[in-house]
């Protein structure tokens, strides 16, 4: 294989290969919006109220 | 407050677990009445003082002011505040002069990547709670807060009240004010209140004196704002399978062939099939309708958000909070030494007078062991006869919280009273069930002392202390045969 050969070779194989990276991170941008960041939130609400008393009040 | 260190464990056991935790309080936490009685005002000031320090151990995130908060007086509640490291809310707590709230009136919060705004309302009630000095009022929710959600408008994703008025009132205040999304009430609740959806507001709320916690696990979608539509999916179900029980009847009248000729001499069995057959049609009609809302419903789901809620008990044997218990100890260490030292001030004061006792008419159980002997040996073996001694072990016998269940005497007595009693006094002793009998040991026969009553009992198991109680099972298993 001479070297021009081997050259456009490699040049298409790095093509190809940035291709594929772009349409991945394309397909993961568009999982994302269907989810946009900000506007979905899990926050877990621990309440209690009328603190006297309480189980043991006398120890 | 003995269920402090477990409601820390739960809480730390919680903040392990997960990322996004908001600890809130709906007030109500510092003392049990609006008035505190002057005699206990000292080791009540002291018991609120630890909760605040429990609390900044805790790291609560927003704690709202009921009207209980402010027994101490406004200028205790004020000066509280700085030594908490939580926002005290309460948004209609307001000057009287220049209607400014004396606490402030919100919190925002940063959580879950999400900014959740936190308001205070105090419960109005009698005036007599704060003094002409005190320059406050209670203003009513309808005047503070338009303009406190107008103001909050655009800046949270989120908006979640602290109430301490009743449920009717929060139900007024979810009405008229969707864009609050969960209200955590504090008010008449006997028990722990599942959140109850009115417009798009949850109202929720955990039973009293602190018995239990409560957890909702919220996804929130802070676009839509809106909490997801209660599903039909029981009725629909319902509808079906009462479709199918009328589906299997009508086919018991086709089995004779057509009904229509086989029924044609009994009118009113043809009357009854035709009846069905109409109700048939109605039911698919419903059924159709509902299936489509369900659809409906079903592709919008991601849309709107979601919560699950559980309420954990705070039972005996969950672990204490090693941090939290020593809170917990040294305030009620001290609790116990200033009762002590009204004792000795008491015992100094009271020289040349009779230094115990409160009531003449007490005589003490030993007075009763002469004719009662086989009554007093069955109360030896009871857990009123060492009720006091469970006192004395958690180091709380100068607690006037506590004593008034762990001794013998009236229940309108002083704590003074309570502190200076006489030994044969201390314990739930023979008079606790019969009333003062001083007279009875002087003249038996002229003098008889009481039975118990129901009432007698729930001087002290109530439902709040000992919600197991049954009247019937404690007289068969403590009656001594006295008459």
């Amino acid at each position: 294989m001479n070297k021009p050969t081997t050259f456009l070779l490699l040049f298409l194989l790095a093509l190809l290969g940035i291709t594929v990276s772009a349409s991945g991170a394309a397909s993961k941008q568009k999982g994302a919006a269907k989810q946009p960041a900000g506007i979905e939130h899990d926050v877990t609400i621990f309440f209690a109220n009328d603190v006297r008393g309480e189980t043991e009040p006398c120890g | 407050m003995g269920g402090l260190p477990k409601k820390a464990q739960q809480l730390e056991a919680l903040r392990g677990k997960k990322t996004a935790v908001l600890p809130l309080d709906s007030g109500a936490l510092l003392f049990k009445d609006e008035k505190l009685p002057q005699d206990q005002r000292e080791q009540l000031v002291v018991t609120a003082q630890g909760i605040v320090t429990a609390y900044n151990k805790m790291s609560f995130a927003g704690v709202g002011i009921a009207r209980q908060d402010l027994a101490a007086g406004l200028p205790f509640l004020l000066a509280l505040q700085k030594k908490a490291s939580f926002p005290w809310l309460s948004a209609n707590l307001l000057s009287r002069t220049d209607r400014k709230p004396w606490f402030k009136p919100h919190t925002l919060l940063t959580t879950g990547g999400m900014r959740i705004a936190v308001i205070g309302l105090t419960a109005q009630g009698a005036d007599s709670l704060l003094t002409d000095k005190d320059n406050a009022v209670i203003a009513p929710w309808e005047e503070v807060l338009p303009q406190e959600l107008a103001q909050l408008r655009g800046r949270a994703g989120m908006t979640i009240l602290l109430s301490s008025y009743p449920s009717a009132i929060n139900r007024k205040i979810a009405e008229a004010h969707p864009e609050i999304h969960l209200i955590l009430q504090g008010g008449d609740s006997r028990g722990n209140m599942p959140p109850e959806r009115v417009n798009n507001t949850l109202i929720t709320q955990v039973e009293p004196q602190g018995k239990s916690v409560g957890f909702l696990e919220v996804h929130w979608n802070a676009e839509s704002k809106r909490w997801e539509e209660t599903g039909s999916e029981n009725l629909l179900t319902d509808k079906q399978n009462e479709l199918d029980r009328l589906g299997w009847q009508i086919n018991r009248y086709r089995r004779q062939g057509d009904p229509t000729q086989a029924f044609k001499n009994q009118p009113q069995v043809l009357e009854a099939y035709n009846d069905m057959l109409a109700k048939q049609r109605l039911l698919e009609e419903e059924i159709l309708r509902l299936t489509a809302e369900q659809n409906a419903r079903d592709a919008n789901r991601s849309r709107f958000s979601s919560y699950s809620f559980h309420f954990e008990t705070m039972r005996k044997d969950l672990p204490d909070n090693p941090s939290v218990r020593a809170i917990v100890d040294a305030t009620t260490s001290e609790v116990n030494r200033i009762g002590k030292a009204a004792v000795k001030a008491r015992i100094s004061e009271s020289t040349g007078r009779k230094q115990e006792g409160t009531s003449e008419k007490y005589a003490g159980s030993t007075a009763c062991t002469s004719c009662h002997a086989p009554q007093f040996a069955k109360w030896r073996t009871t857990q009123h006869a060492t009720a006091y001694d469970t006192l004395e072990t958690k180091e709380q016998q100068f607690n006037v919280q506590c004593l008034p269940c762990h001794i013998t005497g009236p229940a309108a007595q002083t704590g003074q009273e309570m502190l200076a009693l006489a030994h044969d006094l201390r314990q739930v002793g023979c008079e606790s069930c019969h009333g003062p009998a001083q007279a009875h040991t002087l003249q038996p026969a002229a003098a008889k002392v009481g039975q118990p009553t129901m009432a007698t009992c729930q001087r002290c198991h109530t439902g709040d202390h000992d919600d197991r109680f049954n009247f019937s099972e404690a007289l068969s298993r403590l009656r001594c045969g006295a008459d």
